[in-house]
This record gives structure tokens, C-alpha cells and sequence, in this order.
């Protein structure tokens, strides 16, 4: 079994695709799709350079040890490394299938990979097959390709007796006597069941009758069992003999004491419940058997016709994951977790996409959302807003440690959040509210004017760290004379902050104004040269405010403020900083280089914390994230992290943070 | 977003990224000849202000739940009745300064035995397992002052388990302890500890960090002049 796990955790690992390429392979129903490009993967990095590096190292000698050979290269793997890989899965109400398709190479690599004594393969033609011990999952290879698939039976399914008597298997509960109705019930179907499908379909597992003795001892204690459903029960190996001491008691029970009697219930049930488990194996065992049967041989519409699916791939993401729709995410898991939200919680949602992008400068995650049409307009208008441009004005790229902007359209959005609100979570609350949630959003409306709103806070905002500044503060402490008698002191010391600043556009300021003015009054803010100060006891910092050219500007730092108020502001916003800001409707950015000493070691608590501190810091190179406009019905953002000069390539980076971080 | 929320955000994204913080804990006993004497416990935190000031406008740090000011004074409050009630206490008074984060707790005692565990029981009272024992003698025929203090073992492996983060906060923490006395002293016995200028006081200060780890004891015996 190790061996086995080994190999598949291997080609999760690793694979690789052009000529027939195995997304042909997967159904046009399956419900999330992943991808791992194996030809991607190795021009970043030559298998060579892989085998050499630490991972690789750690991974060969690895395999090698526990299944004693000796692997000098992946290559030994017998994957095609130059194909793609794929992970799937495939949801029903009754079933889960998670499945994997691997390219290979070289049939014989692979099976020197999973040979061994007790597990043999069995071959067909050129497909050799391949079951897992307690046959929980399959393998099924050829020269091309591989296929493994593991099936997980939803519990929620059988639950409903009226399905699951459908496959013979019983709901099993530790009850008495009242059972006996829907028992017999049940009984009815299963005989149907048991000619239907179970002889149809032999269990592959050891099966064995049972004695007729034993169905009547059953009876006469009130639970019953029909000895059609006996005939194909399996049982694991070990299991047989327990039984005549299974029997016994039960023989017993009738005139054992209350006590004893529920004991012998419980292990009846215990027993019954064994049985009807296993029966739930069985059939996950036949279902898959039959998939992967399907996949191999079968003729289907391939995943490829998806117009989604094909429409969320770019050839160069290293890998690429996809699910259906959001909207089937949620209806899949909705039976488990309870009966509501089945009528379509998340409607307007589908497919989800991310892929990972790695070059010679950065990481980049990029994923996308697909929205319906209603939901994509709506939010086109509120996204329908750029940044102001005069709030780059006050960045400072040589100095910034970070910022966050965002630019909506906020007359839009108060118009357009009612109905969104709706469309998400109308189905939630259920129909009967629908009136109500329409009643909802006309007061909404009516009570806010959305177009005075937008006027005052039109929408646009960004927060900037222009870098720290040092601060000197005072603090008490004690002094001691020649008899150690306290003394208190005020001393000073240096406290390092950051200089935020905080900017949102606002054409009509009646409203802000008639506030400052109120504050004015009430001592909540003092005034100098326009600008004002927050005056907030338990702030530990002071906050001042201005409003200059349309423009809310807050921020701690007065010399900033006089700054803008001047029109002295010192800014040199650099492409990059100018680029995320302006062309997206959401940015943010942290550079970890302008951070690096900046902060006094005892600050960060000592020296030696304030040395992994830095170091980590002068590592990271960018990190940022934007939005992307929305493209058709997509919505995507992006996030990048850039590597450091001084390596080749983002691979080869992470593969170096790996080594370190292991040392 | 109300001003309060917004205030909250800035300290979180601007000032709790660097919280290490230095405070101080200073325990004054003087014991007259007779053995009565009064104790002072200090607790100050005002070289970490900026930073107490914005954990407290924060619902909780780091996992942990910062109490309010309403629940420190009520703390204290708390600390300050129980002592009323100890047997040999009397004079217990306590003050707290929420604009430099300064709380003591005064009183005076009719014999050293009555301070014994009283800073334990101070701590389990608010469930809190302190991390040593101290016990204080004065024999007032040999004129011998003496603490005996033991770290709890547990106290270093529970404090071990805390994350790098959280054991951050001890970094730069001091405790001090004074001891005066109406006779000179003649000697201290702990190496770490020195004796005033006068001969009537002797002070001990060691860093917070280096009593959990064990590094440093602060048990003395002091002997005053006859």
C-alpha cells in the first residue's frame, strides 16, 4: 500500500502534454479540473537541474529506500514529463469521484514502481488494472496513460431508505422492534435489488453464504434479516469467526436478562451495521470499477467542449485548476449540511479559474470568476470609476511601504447592491420573502439619495504608507538615590510609526463641512491653517485631517499634511506604483525592501529578531494584487509576488526557499 | 465605517506589526526593626504607552482578549479587597493611571509572615498560576531578613509553549525588588543584588525573561547590624 501511495503522490507531483493530450480523457461532466503542465514545469527547470536540486534529491533517495531500488532520475518514474497531468472529479447525489490521469512513458518503469509480492495486476489487452488493498480506489494503466480513481459514497444519500433499498443496503439504526414494519418493507425491494443488480454485478470480494440457523435466531429476537439479502454479504476474512459467537448469544438473549439482551442488541447492531457498510464499499467498488472501465474504454464528450473550460486556458500558466460553477459547488454540499439553500443559493455564480504563472521575474496567481449576465452589467456600472488621478500625486514610491486602493462607482453600487443582494441570497430566505426583500430594497432606495451620497463620498479611496518616521515620546520610569529611595522621572524615547495617509474624493463637502463644524463646537477637533486635528484622548497617535481640490486627505503626520496644504508634496510615484494604481479598480501593493533597517531592533524585540526580521524582508521582492476589468461576463484579479534579482527564474527560487527552509 | 472601526484598523495595519513592549514590575518591602513594615508593588508600563494605548481601542491581540479599562480597575478593585481581608493587612490602598498605564498596590503589614503568598493568591484570584513561590522571614532576635524564592518548573514549560510572537512581550521586561531596613545591612547573600550607598536599603533588578527561564534567582538572606 505504501508503495503504491508513493507512486501516485509521485505523479500528483510531477506530470507533463501536446501529442494526445489526456484532457480528451475527462468527461464533459466533471466538476472541477486540475492541471499540472508538465512541459511548463520542466522549461523553468531541466529534469537534470530537478534530480540534482534538494527536493529532487530528498525524493529519489526517498523512493528508493522504501521501495528498495535505486532511482537516480524521475524519469524512472516511467512518467511522460512532458504531458500534462490532470486531477478531476466527478459529484453525483450518490457518489464522489476523484480521479487522476496521468501521462506515461514507459508502462515498465511505472509497474517496477507498484511490484510487489502480494499485489498483483491483472492485464486485458494492453490494459492492466490494478486494485487497491480494501478496494477503496483502482488503478488502470496502458503505454500512454494512467488512471486512478477513488469513489467516496455520500452518507447523506443512503440515508433516504427508499434510495438506498434501491442497492440493498439499509439505514441502520440501534432501535427495537419498531422496526420490524419498515423492515419488511425494505426486504421487499431488496429482493428486487438483489436480482437486479448484485447478481449482476459480482462483489470482486470474498463472499459467503449464511447459515439458515442464524437467520432465525434473528427472528426470534425481533431483528430481522432475509436470507436473500445473506447470500451476497461480505465480509472481511477475519469476521467469519466471530460469528458462531455472534450466533451464540443471540441464542442466548432468550432467556438472558434484560440487561444482557440489550447487549446482545447492540452487538447484533454493531454486526448488521458491519454488513450494510460493507455493502456500501461494495457498491462504491462496483461504480468505480465501472468508471474507470468507461474512461478507458468508453466513448464520451470530452471536457475540451466545455466553452468555459476551454475558454479558462492559457498555455503558458504552469498549472491551471477549474470548477464548474460556484452555484453547483453550493448545491453539492448543500444536502450535507442541511436541507436549505437547495433552490439555487449563489445563483448567478459559475465557473471559478485560477492558474499559476511562474517566470524569470515573479510568482503570479491570476483567477477569474464567471458571473451571469444580470450580475456582470451590474457590475460593470459599479466598476465603472478610475482612481482619481490627483491621489497619485501623494505617493511616494521611494519611500512607500505599502498602499491599498480601490475605485468603485458609489452611486452605482448603492443602485445596483439591492438587487445583487438579491440575486445571492433572495433564494436563501425563500420565496415567501421575496415580496418582502422587493419592499426592502424600494426603501432602500427611497431613503437614500444615491446620487447625493455619491457626491460626497464619491467612491474612490487609497491608503498609503509613506514610509516610517521616528517620533520622540515620553514615558515615566524611576530613578533611585544613594538609599535606593524611588524617584519618578520623565524620560524620552524614539518610537518608530508609519506615516499613513488616507485620501477619498468628495465633490460635495456641505455635509463634511457641517460635521467639522460640529466637532469644532463640541472640542472633538481643533483647527490650524485648514487643517484639523482630531482631538481623541485615547488615541495614541494624533490624526489630522484637510480637504484640498476635492480631495479628503487623513493622516498622521503633520509635516505631511502642511505638505499637501502647500502644494509642496514631495512625490515620485514610480511606473509600477502608477501603473496598479490607475488601471485597476482595486490594487495593493507591499514592498518588504523599504521596510528593510527601518525599524529599530528594539522595536522588533532585540537584536536577534530583528536580524531574521530584515533578512526575510530583503527576500521578497513586490507582493501586489490588482483586479483586472471585467472581460465578457469575467471578473479576475491577480496576485503577484516578485522574486528577488539573482535567480533565474521563479521555480529555481522556490525550490532554493525550499532548501533553506529545510536546513 | 464608524471612526472608532477605522481607528481600529490603523493600529492594527501601523503600530501591532512591532509589539514587543518594556515594562517594569517593582516590589518595595520595608520592614522596620519590630518586623511591621509597608510593601509597595509597582507594575508600569508607560514605555510601551503607545502601544497598550492602541491594544486596548483592539478587542483582543494575538488570540488573547484585552481586557477594558473598566476590567483592570475592577482587577484591581478585586486585589485591593482581598488584601483588606488578609489577616495582619491594614492601610491597603492602589491607584491606576490609564495615561501612562501605571497601577500600584500599597499596604502595610504587622509581621513579614502576613506578605507570604500573598501575590500568589493575588494571581489565583484572577486564575492566574503564578510562576514561583516566595516566602519572607524576619527574625527579629538575629536581625536576619530573608526570601526564599523558587521557580515554579511548570512556569518555564507553559511559558515555552507560548508562540515566538507572544513570548516577544517579555523582551525588555525588568523586575525590580527593594528592600529597606531601619538597621545598615552588614550582607545580602545573592551576588546579584547590591547595597546602598546608606547600608539601609538593597535593591535587586533582573530582567523578567531571565526569572521564567530560571536564569536568575532571586532568593537573599540579608543580615542588618545588631
Amino acid at each position: 500500500m505504501k508503495k503504491i501511495l508513493i507512486a501516485i503522490s509521485l505523479f500528483l507531483l510531477f506530470n507533463f502534454a501536446q501529442a494526445q493530450d489526456l484532457v480528451k480523457k475527462i468527461p464533459s461532466n466533471a466538476f472541477t479540473v486540475a492541471t499540472i503542465k508538465g512541459d511548463n514545469v520542466f522549461k523553468l527547470m531541466f529534469v537534470k537541474d530537478f534530480n540534482e536540486s534538494f527536493v529532487g534529491k530528498k525524493l529519489l533517495t526517498g523512493t528508493s529506500k522504501s521501495l528498495d531500488k535505486n532511482f537516480t532520475s524521475i524519469e524512472d518514474f516511467g512518467i511522460n514529463l512532458e504531458k500534462n497531468m490532470y486531477y478531476f472529479n466527478q459529484l453525483s447525489d450518490s457518489i464522489t469521484y476523484n480521479c487522476f490521469l496521468i501521462p506515461i512513458k514507459d508502462a515498465k518503469k511505472f509497474e517496477t514502481l507498484i511490484d510487489n509480492k502480494e499485489k498483483k495486476f491483472t492485464q486485458q489487452g494492453d490494459i492492466r488494472t490494478m486494485v487497491l488493498p480494501d478496494s477503496t480506489s483502482v488503478i488502470k494503466w496502458n503505454n500512454n496513460m494512467l488512471y486512478f480513481v477513488t469513489g467516496s459514497i455520500s452518507s447523506s444519500f443512503f440515508a433516504d431508505p427508499a434510495k438506498s433499498a434501491r442497492y440493498g443496503i439499509k439505514d441502520i439504526r440501534f432501535q427495537n422492534d419498531e422496526a420490524i414494519a419498515t423492515d419488511s418493507a425494505a426486504v421487499a425491494v431488496d429482493s428486487v435489488a438483489t436480482t437486479d443488480y448484485w447478481q449482476e454485478i459480482p462483489p470482486p470480494v470474498i463472499t459467503k453464504s449464511h447459515k439458515k440457523t442464524k437467520t432465525t435466531a434473528k427472528k426470534a429476537t425481533g431483528k430481522k434479516k432475509k436470507s436473500t439479502k445473506k447470500k451476497t454479504v461480505v465480509r472481511p476474512k477475519q469476521e467469519v469467526e466471530e460469528e458462531p459467537i455472534a450466533d451464540a448469544a443471540m441464542d442466548a438473549t432468550e432467556a438472558a436478562p434484560a440487561a444482557e439482551r440489550v447487549n446482545a442488541d447492540y452487538d447484533l447492531y454493531q454486526q448488521e451495521r458491519a454488513e450494510q457498510e460493507a455493502k456500501k464499499k461494495r457498491l462504491a467498488f462496483t461504480w468505480m470499477s465501472a468508471q474507470a472501465e468507461q474512461i478507458f474504454n468508453g466513448t464520451y464528450e470530452s471536457i475540451e467542449s466545455n466553452k468555459s473550460y476551454a475558454s479558462s486556458l492559457d498555455n503558458t500558466a504552469i498549472a491551471e485548476l477549474w470548477v464548474s460553477s460556484l452555484q453547483d459547488v453550493y448545491n453539492a454540499v448543500a444536502p450535507a449540511i442541511g436541507t436549505y439553500g437547495k433552490a439555487g443559493m449563489m445563483k448567478g455564480y459559475g465557473s471559478l479559474n485560477a492558474k499559476l504563472y511562474m517566470d524569470k521575474k515573479s510568482f503570479r496567481i491570476s483567477t477569474g470568476l464567471e458571473l451571469a449576465q444580470e450580475q456582470a452589467d451590474s457590475y460593470k456600472k459599479i466598476m465603472n470609476r478610475k482612481l482619481n488621478k490627483n491621489f497619485l500625486k501623494y505617493v511616494n514610491s521611494e519611500k512607500a511601504l505599502g498602499f491599498m486602493s480601490y475605485s468603485i462607482d458609489t452611486k452605482a453600487y448603492l443602485e445596483e447592491f439591492p438587487k445583487i443582494l438579491k440575486q445571492t441570497y433572495g433564494s436563501f430566505l425563500g420565496a415567501k420573502m421575496e415580496e418582502e426583500i422587493d419592499l426592502g430594497t424600494d426603501l432602500f432606495s427611497l431613503l437614500l439619495d444615491e446620487e447625493a451620497v455619491s457626491k460626497v463620498i464619491k467612491g474612490d479611496a487609497l491608503f498609503v504608507i509613506n514610509g516610517l518616521k521616528t517620533k520622540e515620546v515620553t514615558y515615566t520610569t524611576y530613578e533611585y538615590d544613594d538609599d535606593y529611595k524611588q524617584k519618578e522621572v520623565t524620560k524620552t524615547k524614539n518610537e518608530t510609526l508609519p506615516d499613513f495617509l488616507f485620501m477619498f474624493s468628495s465633490e460635495d463637502h456641505r455635509l463634511i463641512n457641517k460635521l467639522i463644524k460640529y466637532g469644532v463646537n463640541k472640542n472633538y477637533v481643533s483647527v490650524e491653517n485648514n487643517i484639523y486635528k482630531i482631538l481623541e484622548k485615547k488615541s495614541p497617535i494624533d490624526i489630522y485631517f484637510l480637504i484640498k481640490d476635492g480631495i479628503v486627505f487623513f493622516g498622521n503626520s503633520l509635516s505631511e499634511m502642511q505638505g499637501i496644504s502647500n502644494n509642496q508634496y514631495n512625490n515620485k510615484i514610480s511606473k509600477l506604483h502608477k501603473n496598479l494604481l490607475s488601471k485597476n479598480n482595486f490594487s495593493f501593493l507591499f514592498n518588504a525592501k523599504n521596510l528593510v533597517g527601518k525599524v529599530p531592533d528594539s522595536e522588533i524585540g532585540g537584536e536577534e529578531t530583528a536580524k531574521k526580521f530584515n533578512s526575510t524582508l530583503e527576500k521578497m521582492g513586490n507582493v501586489y494584487m490588482k483586479s483586472n476589468p471585467i472581460k465578457g461576463r469575467l471578473v479576475s484579479a491577480d496576485i503577484s509576488a516578485e522574486i528577488p534579482n539573482g535567480h533565474e527564474n521563479a521555480l529555481k527560487y522556490l525550490f532554493s526557499l525550499i532548501e533553506n527552509a529545510a536546513k | 465605517m464608524r471612526l472608532n472601526q477605522f481607528y481600529k484598523f490603523l493600529f492594527l495595519v501601523i503600530l501591532i506589526p512591532f509589539l514587543s513592549s518594556c515594562f517594569e514590575v517593582i516590589e518595595e518591602i520595608s520592614v522596620k526593626n519590630d518586623g511591621t513594615g509597608d510593601v509597595v508593588l509597582t507594575i508600569n508600563l508607560s514605555q510601551s504607552k503607545t502601544k497598550v494605548a492602541s491594544v486596548m481601542l483592539l478587542d483582543s491581540i494575538q488570540g488573547y482578549k484585552v481586557p477594558s479599562k473598566q476590567k483592570i480597575q475592577q482587577e484591581l478593585n478585586e486585589a485591593v479587597a482581598y488584601l483588606r481581608k488578609s489577616e495582619g493587612i491594614t492601610n491597603v490602598k492602589s491607584t491606576a493611571d490609564f495615561n501612562n498605564f501605571i497601577a500600584t498596590i500599597s499596604f502595610t503589614f504587622k509581621d513579614v509572615s502576613n506578605i507570604n503568598n500573598i501575590t500568589k493568591n493575588i494571581l489565583a484570584q484572577q486564575k492566574i498560576k503564578a510562576t514561583n513561590t516566595s516566602s519572607y522571614t524576619y527574625n527579629k532576635v538575629t536581625k536576619t531578613f530573608s526570601r526564599k524564592y523558587q521557580a515554579i518548573s511548570t512556569a518555564k514549560t507553559e511559558f515555552n509553549k507560548l508562540k515566538a510572537k507572544d513570548k516577544a512581550v517579555f523582551n525588555g521586561a525588568t523586575y525590580t525588588s527593594i528592600y529597606r531596613f531601619e538597621s545598615p545591612v552588614t550582607s545580602s547573600t545573592n551576588p546579584a543584588s547590591n547595597i546602598s550607598k546608606s547600608k539601609k536599603a538593597v535593591m535587586l533588578k533582573s530582567s523578567i525573561m531571565d526569572l521564567i527561564n530560571g536564569k536568575i534567582n532571586v532568593s537573599n538572606t540579608i543580615q542588618l547590624s545588631k
